[in-house]
């Protein structure tokens, strides 16, 4: 009689136990990321343990973003925040000051060498280190680890889903290298609107120019562009890119007085809407490559 | 000499183009300006700019960077506040300046409900607003075809335009035209900005019917002769400031504002209409 | 036997102000065809509101006003000048060219016969040798000058002065009394509002004594007696609040006719 009544006991406590573990399950985490493409990958990560809510969506400038009231209180849910850092986010001390944002600050950027830039005689961190795929394989290492910290019975699932990612972007390092190996070399030159290739360029061996510094925010002068203009004609730098968040006018004019090609829209700091060409991390790689190398090669 | 000066625009497709548009403007805006200025309404300039953003934002919402768009939402909104204003002016007792003030206060901030509603977080003024390194053939054309339409209505409007800044009673006991020529001339001003903001940015047409009409108070005294120094001293002021942004490597919409301001500057000391510079020489009063 | 003339305004229990409250009160009276009708009253006497009124530049409360088969183009109205922008660049010429308003409008040009036109009236102030000078750079009394010139060339049948000599030096009240007079002796109609009693008394042979409502008016003479003027001051009241709405009819006061 005690003996069963010791099994009957046991087996509703097991049941209970499995029952809270299914309820934890169904709960998925919330979690912020500042901007589309650090979005797009804590979910690819995160799964469906995660819920990500990404303040800069698509198409949007991470640069020069004005926060609103409804991602005060976004925030103020979310047990992580995830920032690229590096300087992008300069509206995001602020964010996080008034939304009383009581969780972990996680900086996908962490233990990455950045690059320096000079703009306008200002050596200043270049942010867009997501662009070489290489640092692509510390954030989602940063990424997952700090998924596990937050819920380590996830952990199986994001080492999993992290495993998995890794693996893509390897074999789009594969693709993005052999690309620009077919291109000849003296035509592995580019002119974007936004100084957002840097480390791109360096991983891969193509040559960025732009007319402007690396934020949106600045002016160009007749002597900057002057120079752009010279340097293609020089180069015969065979196209020019738009970027998908700064004016293209500028561009056009270039190309127009140049005989440059306008290449297509390359994305550097932001995705493109999910049915767009770049709605996640590798499409980016994969649009920008197939669109520099279309260009490039004719 | 003369090469330094020649050479950037020889060279340059895009130096020229900027060239024909700043003249272009110069022909039209300031003008404009040495009544505004005439008539205490400084200010106005700046405030329209923000009375048609609204407009603007919603052309570029219906049909994205499109510069007839964004040229007729931000023209409509401009017409709408200065109408508005006029009418609560002349049925209320409030003055001009107040009226108008509310009025672009109200459209400004519908103006940024509206982009954020629709949550781009793109630098909208940035977008809307050019610059003037890069004008496209339709950007010259809107600014071609503002500067002749605001030659010729002032040509027709020039009379009662100048009764009606000095003695607008008067004009009211003898005519009908004060209020059409009022509101023709507030629809100059609109126009002006409008075409001006898409090609060339919000402080460059601001500055270049401003400045230049300022500057020519020390110059003319006389409204004809005004309009010729302040036409003459915005043409400098573009050519010198793209030159300074080329050789010294500054942001071109800004150098060329400067110029003006330093035009200014020169003037004050040593213009012939009340230069400082004569008033602290005393010389010998005239016979009559 | 006098000679009927025929009436150039007649007013009809006309009643003008501003906000439903009256500035003057059911004035009836005729002017005639060559008056030359002095306008006096204390301060807030309503003058300035009944040219205005004829004029058209304020619309009736009650009553009405008639211009007998006169065009607005016929009356040519000087009002006191705060209006005015004495800083605007325009030349002693320009400005009193624009008396020519009604011949050349918004567009004409101007030719030869026209501008001796100007010249002449230039001279006839004396302002000869001004007309290239920025209006900005007169006096006071030569700037009334540069007004009444303009007015001239305005050739108009009725004539409205507001307050004309204000801050005006003598010399210069003396040369527009005088041209004053050559346009009555033109047989044009002439209505000024004035503080001097004096001058009216020297020139003006008719008055009409407004405290808001008509308290006289006929010859200067006989309108202007002590007793007309304490009467005329003790009915400029002040602006009530709390005033009931008009009930009376015609007005009860002395009118002596010409």
């Amino acid at each position: 009689m005690n003996r069963r009544l010791f099994f009957v006991a046991a087996a509703a406590f097991a049941a209970m136990l499995g029952v809270s573990a299914g309820v934890q399950a169904a709960e998925p985490m919330k979690v912020s990321a500042s901007f589309s493409i650090l979005g797009d990958m804590v979910k690819q990560i995160g799964g469906d343990r995660v819920e990500v809510f990404t303040f800069v969506g698509p198409n949007g400038d991470a640069h020069v973003y004005e926060p609103t009231p409804a991602d005060a209180k976004e925030l103020s849910e979310s047990k992580i925040l995830f920032i690229n850092g590096l300087g992008l986010e300069g509206w995001m001390t602020r964010l996080e000051k008034s939304s009383g944002f009581k969780g972990t600050v996680v900086t996908a950027t962490k233990g990455i060498t950045p690059r320096k830039m000079v703009e306008e005689e200002k050596t200043i961190t270049d942010p867009h280190a997501w662009q070489d795929l290489g640092n692509g394989k510390i954030y989602v290492a940063n990424i997952r680890d700090a998924l596990i910290a937050a819920d380590s019975d996830g952990k199986a699932t994001y080492e999993a889903n992290a495993q998995k990612f890794l693996h893509g972007i390897a074999q789009m390092e594969m693709t993005v290298k052999q690309a620009v190996a077919k291109l000849p070399p003296e035509r592995r030159k580019i002119i974007t609107t936004h100084d957002a290739f840097g480390y791109f360029g360096a991983a891969y061996g193509i040559e960025f120019i732009a007319p402007e510094g690396v934020s949106t925010e600045s002016e160009a002068s007749a002597k900057d562009v002057a120079k752009i203009i010279t340097q293609i004609k020089k180069e015969k730098i065979p196209a020019v890119f738009l970027e998908n968040v700064t004016d293209s006018r500028l561009l056009e004019q270039i190309s127009r007085e140049t005989g440059a090609k306008i290449g297509g829209t390359l994305f550097s700091d932001a995705l493109s809407p999910p049915d767009g060409p770049a709605g996640t991390y590798l499409d980016m790689f994969r649009n920008n490559i197939e669109t520099m190398s279309a260009a490039l090669s004719s | 000499m003369i090469h330094a000066i020649t050479d950037p625009f020889v060279e340059f497709a895009f130096m020229r183009r900027a060239l024909v548009g700043c003249f272009a403007l110069s022909l039209g805006a300031p003008p404009v300006g040495v009544f505004l200025v005439l008539r205490r309404l400084s200010l106005m300039g700046d405030a329209m700019s923000h009375a048609i953003l609204p407009g603007a934002a919603i052309g570029f919402l219906v049909a994205g960077l499109s510069v007839p768009a964004m040229s007729l939402g931000g023209f409509i909104a401009g017409i709408a506040v200065v109408v508005l204003a006029g009418i609560v002016t002349r049925s209320t007792m409030l003055r001009e300046d107040a009226s108008l003030a509310a009025f672009y206060l109200v459209s400004l901030a519908l103006g940024v409900l509206i982009v954020s509603v629709k949550g781009s977080s793109i630098d909208l003024l940035h977008v809307l607003f050019g610059t003037v390194l890069a004008l496209d053939d339709a950007a010259l054309i809107l600014i071609a075809g503002v500067a002749t339409l605001t030659m010729l209505t002032l040509a027709i409007i020039y009379r009662p335009l100048v009764l009606e800044c000095f003695d607008p009673s008067f004009l009211s006991s003898v005519s009908r035209l004060s209020t059409p020529t009022h509101f023709l001339f507030l629809v100059l001003v609109v126009l002006n900005l409008v075409g001006g903001f898409q090609a060339l940015g919000t402080l460059m047409v601001v500055g270049i019917m401003l400045l230049p009409a300022i500057t020519a108070r020390f110059w003319a005294q006389d409204i004809s002769n005004m309009i010729v120094v302040a036409v003459a001293a915005a043409f400098a002021a573009s050519l010198i400031g793209l030159l300074v942004s080329y050789y010294a490597n500054l942001p071109s919409g800004p150098a060329i504002i400067l110029t003006a301001g330093v035009g200014y500057l020169a003037s004050m000391l040593i213009g012939v209409q009340g230069g400082l510079l004569w008033k602290l020489m005393p010389r010998r009063h005239l016979e009559a | 036997m006098s000679e009927a003339k025929s009436p150039a305004i007649s007013f009809n229990n006309l009643t003008l102000g501003y906000d439903r409250h009256p500035a003057v009160h059911h004035i009836s009276g005729e002017v005639v065809r060559g008056d030359l009708l002095a306008l006096v009253g204390p301060n807030g006497a309503g003058k300035s509101t009944l040219l205005k009124g004829i004029i058209g530049q304020l619309k009736p409360l009650s009553g009405s006003l008639s211009l007998d088969g006169l065009k607005s183009s016929d009356i040519a109205y000087l009002p006191q000048q705060i209006d005015i922008d004495r800083s605007f660049p325009i030349t002693v010429f320009d400005a009193v060219a624009m008396g020519l308003w009604h011949d050349i409008g918004a567009w004409h040009g101007f030719d030869r016969a026209r501008s001796l036109a100007v010249q002449e009236a230039l001279d006839t102030l004396g302002l000869q040798d001004l007309g290239d000078r920025s209006v900005g750079a007169l006096s006071g009394g030569q700037f009334q000058r540069v007004l009444f010139a303009r007015l001239l060339l305005q050739d108009a049948a009725i004539i409205l002065l507001d307050e004309p000599f204000r801050a005006v030096d003598t010399k210069t009240v003396e040369d527009l009394l005088r041209l004053i007079g050559l346009w009555h002796a033109e047989g044009r109609t002439v209505i000024a509002a004035l503080h001097d009693l004096d001058q009216v008394r020297a020139h003006f042979h008719k008055t009409l004594l407004l405290a808001r409502e008509v308290v006289a008016w006929g010859p200067t003479k006989q309108v202007l007696t002590a007793k007309n003027l304490a009467k005329s001051r003790q009915l400029t009241e002040a602006w009530d609040e709390q005033a009931q709405v008009c009930e009376r009819g015609e007005a009860a006061s002395e009118r002596i006719s010409a």
